[in-house]
């Protein structure tokens, strides 16, 4: 009650000022973060961070402003301050900021969880990722093995001078272990269930304990060792498969981005780019083969694009992007819903409380198709197969790509054969996602997080959520030197 | 309001977390940080932005066992707490074998100059100004993008040791890209301590230019040329050798492409690569995150690997001293290099393009990422601003391409250098002194189609 009070004094604060429009948030976000290398403790580390921004439209202008002190003298402050930040936006005419219409919800909303991850005791915490570190170095010539596991918890309260007044808690678990071989001047690395730390879902601590790390950890080192002596991926065209774990993140940057409807409307051109997708392109784009349909969907169980309302209080959404391989609809905000009739996505998040909201993927996942992962490679003749992101590069309008992975095998008659390292692929989004000739069956989709996506001035980092299984693209270029 | 807390308060809060019965050792780091950001596009402010944050992150050891706790509660409570909570991590952790200990007491050489009261203090309306004068520097079918952001953080750290640095600082960022006409874009920006020396003119007419003379990029095949790359673009290779290869525990660990490789020619001998963030010519603090004064360190020198740079842990594994290159705690990266500088040749830009006879002059690299890190070779694409040149003139702009590149590779085929430098990157207080290079062979491994 009390931090919804905080909250509803700024928007009363902006209010007074002369704000047409104010809503405001009060975020407060805990995180616990436990690294293991080589069994000894590599870092340890809470962290809590909370304030308050304020966000106001003034005369059809932006502005924003965010403290971390919740006193009644600085929230009135920071009221003002988002006030003559947006009569000064008008120092340069535009067409006004309209805001389509959403219901004002008095409302709570929480992740279910079954066990909290921040009771969960640390030593048990830390006894699990020691042992996934020992297994893990059983394995000769393995030069490190690390084990993480990260928490993380935000929770926010949301008032807008049109009536809303929303609270709402998430929390995400994640954790994962790494293998790393080095030799002659060669460095090699396996993770599991993903890289960049691993698998994290909006879950609680039930989600480490599905993880399998202690019973995967022998093997991923192995396969780090095995890489060393491995050749690289050639050089060819050729059909590619995909671990859902890479589907994954070329979705994220070859739809999930390009259908940012501020992307496409110029609004983040000068940092993270543009589009090639215009608003006249819907309904009418072939994006990809008629076995591709995307959604952007912050319903998704598990996902951490889940949530109950975004952060200007548009409930969560389940939105089709590309149905049948045609582009539909892009992810749309109150503001740009009204420059490009688009329905809302419930995808505007904020990066804590110091940011101003911008579109996000929420979880934008690739509908499942049929058949198992190794009914696919059991389906393809010759091929390669990748797993696990290791590198990502895309251009500034989202067309030409180049992604790379840890670990590929020959695929040969319908068997994996010969591991290659160093695999990375290469092409152009629609011609790619046009190749698309096989997904994956509900049995092999998985929901995976991506935690760290990065977007705006001041960068902002976002927590999205994909779900995908496995994808079979033909004639793509593996390889590239 | 926003304002300089300053040392003496500071020193008062902090003395709460570094008072804490049970613990061996304790060591606070303490951010404070106000900044404004006016975001544009379409030549509109679309996106403005002000913030002020306080945090503490605090470091504490008992028996070996190293905790960290960080929270942006600056009061003498939200001290204790933090550092109670980092306490109790020490609890279940295991022992630190390689704790090398807090930084001992030392005094941290002055930057005078760093911090400027008119960037600190900075309005709305000065900001909204600067992005109007940006604005109507192009022409009519052309429209600018960008931010203008002014900092002020101030910095300390303290510990246990007796050791207590502080430092102020401010910084004014102006980046734009302006694009249009049939097709085409311009990028500038510049990076200062002081809002003053941002000039927002010249930065949107050097942008405007470019896109106009970017217009109807042609088709041009991918393969290896000769380059030219503008300091933005050599900003971004040299951020990636750091990353990936001047790290003490990098190298000490195998990892970095010049582990073993002291005293050995990496590259071209024009290349010489320093890190000096005491240098008035870089945006940078005079000590690091650890409390250990800034050293200046020559990492490549006239071709030559010489050594990365150190953390007090770094230092200890490899039998030497803290260059005072510490991130923040926990840091499992190890240190790494904020204020790098590659020594500037005698060539003007005119002498690089001239001194090329089929080959690229590239504005700037986008979304870069690495590919083989012992290789040192990345990935990324061109972006506003992709010139063919032949017999030394530059001919017409060419679309986008994909480089596929080793940087150590580049860096052997330096033909000239240019004779001015600019900071072309900043990220994290990181700010790259970098001039152009003109490079005899470069690999464009594909092509976008704009």
């Amino acid at each position: 009650v009390l931090v919804l009070e905080v909250v509803r004094e700024a928007v009363e604060a902006a209010r007074r000022a002369g704000a047409d429009y104010a809503d405001a948030r009060f975020v407060s976000e805990e995180s616990e973060t436990l690294t293991v290398r080589n069994q000894e403790m590599e870092g340890i580390d809470r962290s809590l961070s909370q304030g308050v921004g304020i966000r106001v439209l003034v005369n059809g202008y932006w502005g924003f402003a965010a403290t971390a002190r919740t006193d009644e003298a600085e929230i009135d402050r920071t009221g003002a301050l988002a006030v003559s930040i947006a009569r000064a936006a008008s120092r340069l005419p535009m067409e006004p900021v309209r805001l389509a219409p959403v219901q004002p919800v008095t409302a709570e909303w929480r992740t279910p969880i079954q066990e909290d991850p921040f009771t969960v005791p640390l030593d048990e915490k830390v006894s699990l990722i020691m042992e996934a570190s020992r297994r893990m170095q059983e394995v000769d010539g393995l030069a490190f093995a690390e084990a993480n596991l990260d928490f993380y918890r935000r929770s926010t309260s949301f008032v807008s001078s049109e009536g809303a007044s929303i609270e709402q808690t998430v929390v995400n678990s994640g954790g994962g272990v790494e293998a790393t071989a080095i030799s002659g001047g060669d460095v090699q690395r396996r993770s599991f269930p993903n890289s960049f730390r691993g698998h994290i879902r909006a879950a609680g601590y039930e989600h480490i304990r599905s993880l399998g790390l202690l019973e995967e950890a022998e093997r991923v080192a192995r396969e780090a060792v095995e890489l060393l002596s491995a050749k690289d991926c050639p050089s060819e065209k050729t059909t590619l498969v995909l671990d859902s774990n890479q589907v994954v993140l070329q979705m994220h940057e070859s739809v999930g981005h390009p259908l940012e409807l501020d992307r496409v409307l110029g609004m983040e051109e000068a940092y993270a780019g543009t589009s090639f997708v215009r608003p006249d392109d819907r309904g009418k784009l072939r994006y990809g083969s008629d076995k591709v349909t995307i959604v952007a969907d912050s319903t998704l169980p598990g996902g951490l694009g889940t949530y109950g309302f975004d952060d200007e209080g548009v409930p969560a959404q389940r939105v089709t992007l590309i149905e049948d391989g045609t582009f539909q609809n892009f992810i749309a905000s109150r503001e740009t819903a009204t420059v490009v009739s688009s329905p809302l996505a419930g995808a505007m998040r904020a990066d804590g409380w110091q940011n101003l909201p911008l579109i996000r993927m929420t979880n934008i996942n690739l509908e499942p198709g049929e058949g198992s992962r190794a009914e696919i490679i059991g389906d393809t003749k010759d091929g390669i197969f990748m797993t696990t992101n290791t590198s990502w590069s895309i251009d500034d309008k989202r067309v030409n790509f180049q992604f790379g992975c840890e670990a590929a095998w020959r695929i040969k008659d319908g068997k994996l054969t010969e591991m290659y390292k160093n695999p990375n692929y290469a092409g152009i989004t629609t011609d790619f996602w046009r190749s698309c000739d096989a997904i994956g069956g509900s049995e092999e989709w998985v929901v995976w997080g991506t935690p760290n996506c990065g977007k705006g001035q001041p960068g902002q980092a976002a927590r999205v959520g994909h779900g995908a299984s496995p994808a079979r693209f033909r004639d793509v270029q593996v390889g590239v030197r | 309001m926003p304002g300089l807390i300053g040392p003496d308060e500071v020193r008062a809060t902090v003395e709460a977390a570094l008072d804490l019965p049970g613990a061996d050792g304790v060591e606070v780091l303490f951010l404070h940080e106000w900044n404004g950001l006016t975001r544009f596009a379409n030549s509109s402010i679309h996106q403005s932005t002000a913030r002020e944050d306080t945090g503490i992150r605090v470091r504490v050891i008992s028996e070996g066992r190293v905790g960290v706790a960080s929270s942006n509660d600056f009061t003498k409570d939200g001290a204790r707490r933090a550092a109670a909570s980092a306490l109790e991590m020490t609890e279940v952790a295991a022992p630190d074998l390689l704790f090398p200990g807090l930084a001992p007491k030392a005094e941290a050489p002055e930057k005078p100059g760093a911090f400027d009261e008119a960037t600190a203090f900075s309005t709305p309306e000065q900001r909204a100004e600067a992005v109007a004068t940006l604005a109507a520097q192009p022409d009519r079918d052309f429209h600018a993008a960008g931010a203008f952001e002014t900092s002020a953080v101030e910095v300390a750290v303290a510990n246990t040791e007796g050791q207590f640095c502080y430092a102020p600082t401010t910084q004014a960022s102006l980046n734009t890209v302006v694009s249009g006409g049939r097709s085409g874009s311009g990028a500038a920006d510049a990076a200062e301590t002081g809002m003053g020396d941002v000039d927002a003119e010249e930065i949107g007419r050097r942008a405007a230019a470019k896109a106009r003379d970017s217009q109807d990029p042609r088709e041009l095949a991918a393969g290896r040329y000769e380059v030219v790359l503008e300091p933005p673009a050599v900003g971004t290779m040299a951020s990636f050798l750091a990353y990936m290869g001047f790290g003490g525990r990098t190298i000490e660990e195998g990892r970095s492409p010049f582990s073993g490789k002291a005293g050995e020619k990496v590259c071209s001998e024009m290349i010489t690569i320093s890190d000096d963030a005491l240098s008035p010519l870089t945006i940078g603090l005079p000590f690091d995150f650890e409390g250990t004064p800034k050293q200046k360190v020559a990492l490549i020198d006239q071709g030559v690997f010489r050594t990365g740079v150190h953390d007090r842990r770094s230092a200890k594994r490899a039998r030497a001293e803290s260059t005072g290159h510490a991130l923040p705690p926990p840091n499992p990266e190890g240190p790494f290099p904020l204020n790098l500088f590659l020594a500037t040749g005698d060539a003007s830009m005119e002498d690089l393009i001239a001194s090329t006879t089929r080959g690229l002059l590239v504005s700037r690299f986008h979304y870069s990422n690495i590919v083989h890190p012992i290789e040192t070779t990345i990935t990324g694409m061109t972006r506003d601003g992709t010139w063919l040149i032949e017999d030394g003139q530059i001919k017409h702009p060419v679309r986008n391409f994909r480089f596929t590149q080793s940087i150590l590779e580049a860096l052997s085929n330096v033909e000239l250098i240019g004779r001015e430098s600019v900071i072309a990157s900043e990220f994290f207080f990181a700010a790259s002194r970098v001039p152009a290079l003109k490079i005899s062979s470069f690999n464009f491994s594909s092509a976008s189609d704009h």
